[in-house]
C-alpha cells in the first residue's frame, strides 16, 4: 500500500475514524492489526518474518532487563544483534557476498566454484525496523529504556504501520513512551497532519515523480550518450527526484502519524541548503543519520581518538550507511565519497556549521561564501548520486566520464526547463522554511489560509501527477 | 478549559470538515471535468471510442462480400498505415475495422479482443500489428486502455496475468472507473505542453520502450502469448494475423518474431523487410515511419494483407509462406 495510492487513503480514513473511537489498550491492539494488514498487503509472507522478528526481540529484552549479571546480558545482547543483522543479511545481502566473492576467486584465477544464490524478495521495510528492533535492544541493555510491558506495545513500537515501510526511523526512547501512554485528539495537531500529508503528496506526486521521467531518461539512456548536459540533467533531476520521493514519504508519515495523535522525528531540514557535507548529514534522513551517530560512529570510538581515528571511523560509518541502503558496490561507493569528503572538511573547517547559522543577516562577501559553499555542497551530492543511481560502477563511471563531452541538443532545453519548473519552487518553500523554521510552509498561518494552500495543494496534485506507478525510491531499501 | 482555547480548537475542527469538504467537492468537480474534457476535447479518445464502437457492429461477410477485418495496432500502425489509401487498395477483397492506440501491447489487445468478442464482434480476421517490443512487453497501458477496453473483472485478469501487486490492482481498477484517474497522465502533458516549450520532442526521447529480451527467453514469452490469442480469435471464428511493421534495427528481433509466429501456427505478415527501409523512411525516434515510410509500408500491406486474410480455414493445410526477405531465415532455422 503506497502512501500516494488512493488504497492507501481507502485504509487510513477509516482507521482514523474507529481508531479515536477506542480506548488506549484497543486503540494499541487496534493499530497493531492494522499495521500488521498494512504490511501483509505486500505478502502475508513478509508478515509472518516481522512478527517472529518482533517476537524474539521483546523476549530478548525481557531477558536482557531481567537478568543482574553484565555477561548474560551482553550474550542476549549479542544473540539479538547476530540475529536481526543476519536476517537482514540474508534477505538483503546474501546474494551480493556471494557475486563479490565469486567476482574476487575469478581475478584469482579460481573459477567455477560453486556459490548459492538465494532467490528472494526484500522484504519490505527491513532495514527500518532492523534497525528499530537493534536500537531498542541496545538502549534496554544500556539502561537508558525500560523494556515495553507487552507484546503489544513493542509491536507497536515496531510495526505502526506510517514509519514501517521507509521510516523515518523511530527512536525507541521516543515512540515506546507514546505508545505507552493516553493519546488524546487534539484538533490542532490533526490539522497539521493533513497539511503534512498534502505537502508530502505534492512533493512526492509533482515534484519527485516529474523529476524521476528526467532522471530514467538520463540515466537510461534516452537522452543520448553521457555528456556534460546528460550529466547534469541526470544528477540534478535525480537529486531533486529522491528529496522530493524521501522527504514526501516522510512529511505522509509523520502527518498520518499525527492524526493518530503520534509524534515522529523530522527526517528532512532543507538539506540543499547546507553549506558542508557535515551540515548537509544533519539535514538529510535525519532519523538514519542520527541513528548512525549513536550506535555505530559513538561506539567505533567517534571523534574522540584524534583527527586520523575520527576520519577512519567517520569512512567506516559513511561506507555502512551506503551499504545499508543497497546491496551493491555502487552504493559503497556513495557511502565512501561521503566519507572521504567529510573527514576532508574536518581537517580544513574545524569549525562545525549549525543548521540556522545561514538564516543570519550577512553582509555581501559573506553571502556570496554562503551561496558557493551551498552549490557546492550540492554538487559533490549531485556527483556522488551517480554511484547511487547507476545499476553498477562501470555503469556510473562511464555516465560520469561524460562530463567532458559538451555536445548539445535542442530537448535538452526543454529537459533542464521541466527540471527547473519542478525543482525551483520546492527550492523556494525551502528557503522559506529555513526562514521560518517552520516544518511546512505557512505553518502558524490562519486555518483559513492554510485550508486555502491544501485546496492549492490538490489542483497541483490533478495538474502534473504522473500516471505512471512509481514507488518510493526508499521502499527498496 | 479557557473559551479563548475551545474557540481556537472548534474553529481548528470547522476548518478540518471544510477541507474535507473541498476534497470530495474538488474530487466530484475534477472527476465531471474530466468526463467532459475527454468527451469533448481529447481527440483520441473521439477516435478510439468512434472505432470501438465500429469495431463492436462487426459481422461475418456474407458469401461474395468482401472480408470484415479488424486490425488494431499501436502508434506503429497509426504513424505507419495510411488508412484511406490501403481501404481503396484492398476494398474488393476486404473492410478494415481499425483499431490503434498509442502505446498498446499484446495484453491491451488481448482483453480488448475479449471485450469486443463479448460485446458481439465477429470478424473474419483479426489483424495484430504492436511490433516486437510492445508484443513482448509485461505491461498495460495506464490510461484509455483499463476504461475503454476492459471489464472490471478483465481488469483483475489483466492484474494477475502481470503478477500485480495489489495497490497497482487497485489502481487499475480504480483507472477503469473513474475518467480523473485514467486519464490524469493525458491531463499533464496537455498542461506541461502549453509551459514547456517542444515538450513533444523531449518526451518521444523521455518515455521508455520495452527492450526485447534475447535467446530462449524470447520464444518462451512469445509463444504461449500467441497460442492464447489464436485460441480466443478462433473460438469466436476470426483468423488471426501478426503484423510485424518494420522498426529501424529491429531486423533480428523481426525476424525472430516471425519465425515463433510460424511456430505457433499464426500467420504472420511482415509486408516489409525492415533492412529495406532507410533511416530516411523513419520519424527521429527510428521507431515510427515518416509519411514516406508510410506510403511504401501500406502498399506493401496492401498487396500481403488479402492474401493472408483469404487463407482463412486452410491454416492447419497451409504450407509455409512468407512473403518478404525473412523467408530464408526461418526456412534457415527450421533446419
Amino acid at each position: 500500500m503506497l502512501f500516494d495510492s488512493p488504497a492507501y487513503f481507502i485504509f487510513l480514513i477509516p482507521v482514523v475514524i474507529i481508531y479515536w473511537r477506542l480506548n488506549r489498550q484497543q486503540q494499541n491492539v487496534f493499530l497493531l492489526l492494522a499495521s500488521y494488514l498494512f504490511y501483509g498487503w505486500w505478502d502475508w509472507r513478509f508478515l509472518a518474518l516481522m512478527i517472529c522478528s518482533t517476537t524474539v526481540d521483546f523476549l530478548i529484552a525481557q531477558k536482557i532487563s531481567a537478568n543482574n549479571g553484565d555477561t548474560n546480558r551482553k550474550k542476549w545482547l549479542i544473540f539479538s544483534l547476530i540475529l536481526n543483522f543476519s536476517v537482514l543479511g540474508v534477505f538483503k545481502y546474501f546474494n551480493f557476498f556471494a557475486d563479490s566473492l565469486s567476482t574476487a576467486l575469478d581475478t584469482l584465477g579460481v573459477h567455477n566454484i560453486p556459490l548459492p544464490v538465494i532467490r528472494i524478495l526484500l522484504p519490505p521495510g527491513i532495514s527500518f525496523y532492523t534497525f528499530q528492533e537493534v536500537a531498542y535492544i541496545v538502549d534496554v541493555y544500556k539502561g537508558r529504556l525500560e523494556p515495553a510491558k507487552s507484546f503489544i506495545e513493542y509491536g507497536l513500537f515496531v510495526s505502526l504501520f506510517p514509519h514501517l515501510i521507509a521510516g523515518p526511523i523511530q527512536r525507541p526512547g521516543h515512540l515506546v513512551p507514546q505508545v505507552q501512554t493516553d493519546r488524546r485528539f487534539d484538533a490542532d495537531r490533526f490539522f497539521d497532519g493533513l497539511m503534512l500529508i498534502f505537502s508530502g503528496l505534492v512533493r512526492k506526486c509533482v515534484v519527485a515523480d516529474n523529476c524521476a521521467l528526467l532522471a530514467n531518461a538520463a540515466f537510461g539512456g534516452q537522452l543520448g550518450a553521457p555528456n556534460l548536459w546528460v550529466v547534469l540533467i541526470g544528477t540534478y533531476a535525480f537529486a531533486w527526484q529522491v528529496y522530493g520521493d524521501f522527504s514526501g514519504y516522510s512529511d505522509i508519515a509523520r502527518g498520518s502519524a499525527r492524526l493518530l495523535g503520534f509524534h515522529f522525528m523530522i527526517n528532512f531540514r532543507q538539506p540543499f541548503l547546507s553549506r558542508r557535507l557535515q551540515d548537509f548529514w544533519r539535514r538529510w534522513h535525519i532519523s538514519l543519520s542520527t541513528w548512525l551517530r549513536d550506535y555505530l560512529y559513538i561506539p567505533l570510538g567517534g571523534s574522540a581518538g584524534g583527527e586520523w581515528k575520527t576520519s577512519v571511523n567517520l569512512l567506516k560509518t559513511m561506507i555502512l550507511a551506503g551499504l545499508w541502503h543497497g546491496a551493491n558496490w555502487t552504493f559503497v561507493i556513495f557511502g565512501a565519497i561521503h566519507g572521504v569528503v567529510l573527514g576532508l572538511e574536518r581537517r580544513l573547517f574545524p569549525t562545525a556549521v549549525k543548521p540556522g547559522d545561514a538564516a543570519q543577516p550577512r553582509p555581501v562577501v559573506a553571502f556570496f561564501s554562503l551561496w558557493g559553499q551551498r552549490i557546492l555542497t550540492f554538487n559533490i551530492f549531485c556527483l556522488s548520486l551517480a554511484f547511487f543511481r547507476a545499476t553498477s560502477l562501470h555503469a556510473a563511471i562511464q555516465f560520469l566520464s561524460g562530463l567532458s563531452n559538451f555536445a548539445w541538443r535542442s530537448e535538452y532545453a526543454s529537459a533542464l526547463f521541466m527540471l527547473s519548473i519542478f525543482s525551483m519552487p520546492l527550492f523556494a518553500v525551502d528557503l522559506l522554511l529555513e526562514a521560518s523554521n517552520q516544518e511546512y510552509p505557512f505553518a502558524n498561518a490562519s486555518y483559513a489560509f492554510r485550508t486555502g494552500l491544501a485546496s492549492v495543494a490538490l489542483v497541483l496534485l490533478t495538474l502534473f501527477s504522473g500516471n505512471a506507478f512509481n514507488a518510493f525510491v526508499y521502499f527498496r531499501f | 478549559m479557557p473559551s479563548s482555547i475551545s474557540d481556537s480548537k472548534s474553529r481548528c475542527l470547522l476548518y478540518c470538515k471544510v477541507l474535507a469538504g473541498i476534497c470530495a467537492s474538488l474530487l466530484a468537480v475534477i472527476e465531471i471535468s474530466s468526463i467532459y474534457l475527454l468527451k469533448r476535447h481529447s481527440p483520441t479518445y473521439a477516435r478510439i471510442s468512434r472505432q470501438y464502437s465500429e469495431a463492436g457492429k462487426i459481422r461475418p461477410a456474407g458469401p461474395g462480400e468482401p472480408a470484415n477485418v479488424l486490425m488494431v495496432g499501436n502508434s506503429l500502425l497509426l504513424h505507419g498505415v495510411e488508412l484511406d489509401r490501403l481501404r481503396t487498395l484492398t476494398s474488393a477483397r476486404m473492410n478494415i475495422y481499425p483499431i490503434f492506440l498509442e502505446a498498446t501491447g499484446y495484453y491491451d489487445w488481448l482483453y480488448a479482443l475479449r471485450e469486443l468478442f463479448r460485446q458481439g464482434a465477429r470478424p473474419q480476421a483479426v489483424v495484430l500489428g504492436v511490433g516486437v517490443n510492445y508484443f513482448l512487453a509485461d505491461g498495460v497501458r495506464q490510461d484509455y486502455a483499463p476504461m475503454l477496453f476492459f471489464s472490471a473483472g478483465d481488469t483483475l485478469a489483466v492484474s494477475s496475468d502481470l503478477h500485480l501487486d495489489r495497490t497497482a490492482t487497485s489502481n487499475l481498477l480504480l483507472a477503469h472507473s473513474s475518467t480523473f484517474w485514467d486519464t490524469r497522465s493525458a491531463i499533464r502533458t496537455q498542461v506541461l505542453s502549453h509551459v514547456v516549450p517542444h515538450l513533444e520532442d523531449l518526451f518521444m526521447l523521455v518515455n521508455q520502450r520495452p527492450t526485447v529480451p534475447e535467446g530462449r527467453e524470447f520464444e518462451e514469452i512469445v509463444m504461449p502469448r500467441l497460442r492464447r490469442m489464436q485460441e480466443l480469435c478462433e473460438a469466436h471464428g476470426a483468423k488471426l494475423i501478426l503484423l510485424v511493421p518494420p522498426t529501424l534495427s529491429a531486423e533480428s528481433a523481426i525476424g525472430e518474431m516471425a519465425y515463433a509466429a510460424h511456430k505457433a501456427g499464426v500467420d504472420v505478415s511482415v509486408p516489409i523487410d525492415p533492412a529495406a527501409l532507410s533511416a530516411n523512411f523513419y520519424q527521429r525516434d527510428g521507431m515510427h515511419l515518416n509519411s514516406q515510410g508510410a506510403v511504401v509500408f501500406t502498399s506493401a500491406l496492401a498487396k500481403d494483407l488479402p492474401d493472408k486474410v483469404a487463407t482463412h480455414n486452410t491454416l492447419a493445410s497451409r504450407p509455409v509462406r512468407q512473403s518478404s526477405s525473412l523467408a530464408p531465415e526461418i526456412a534457415d532455422r527450421e533446419h
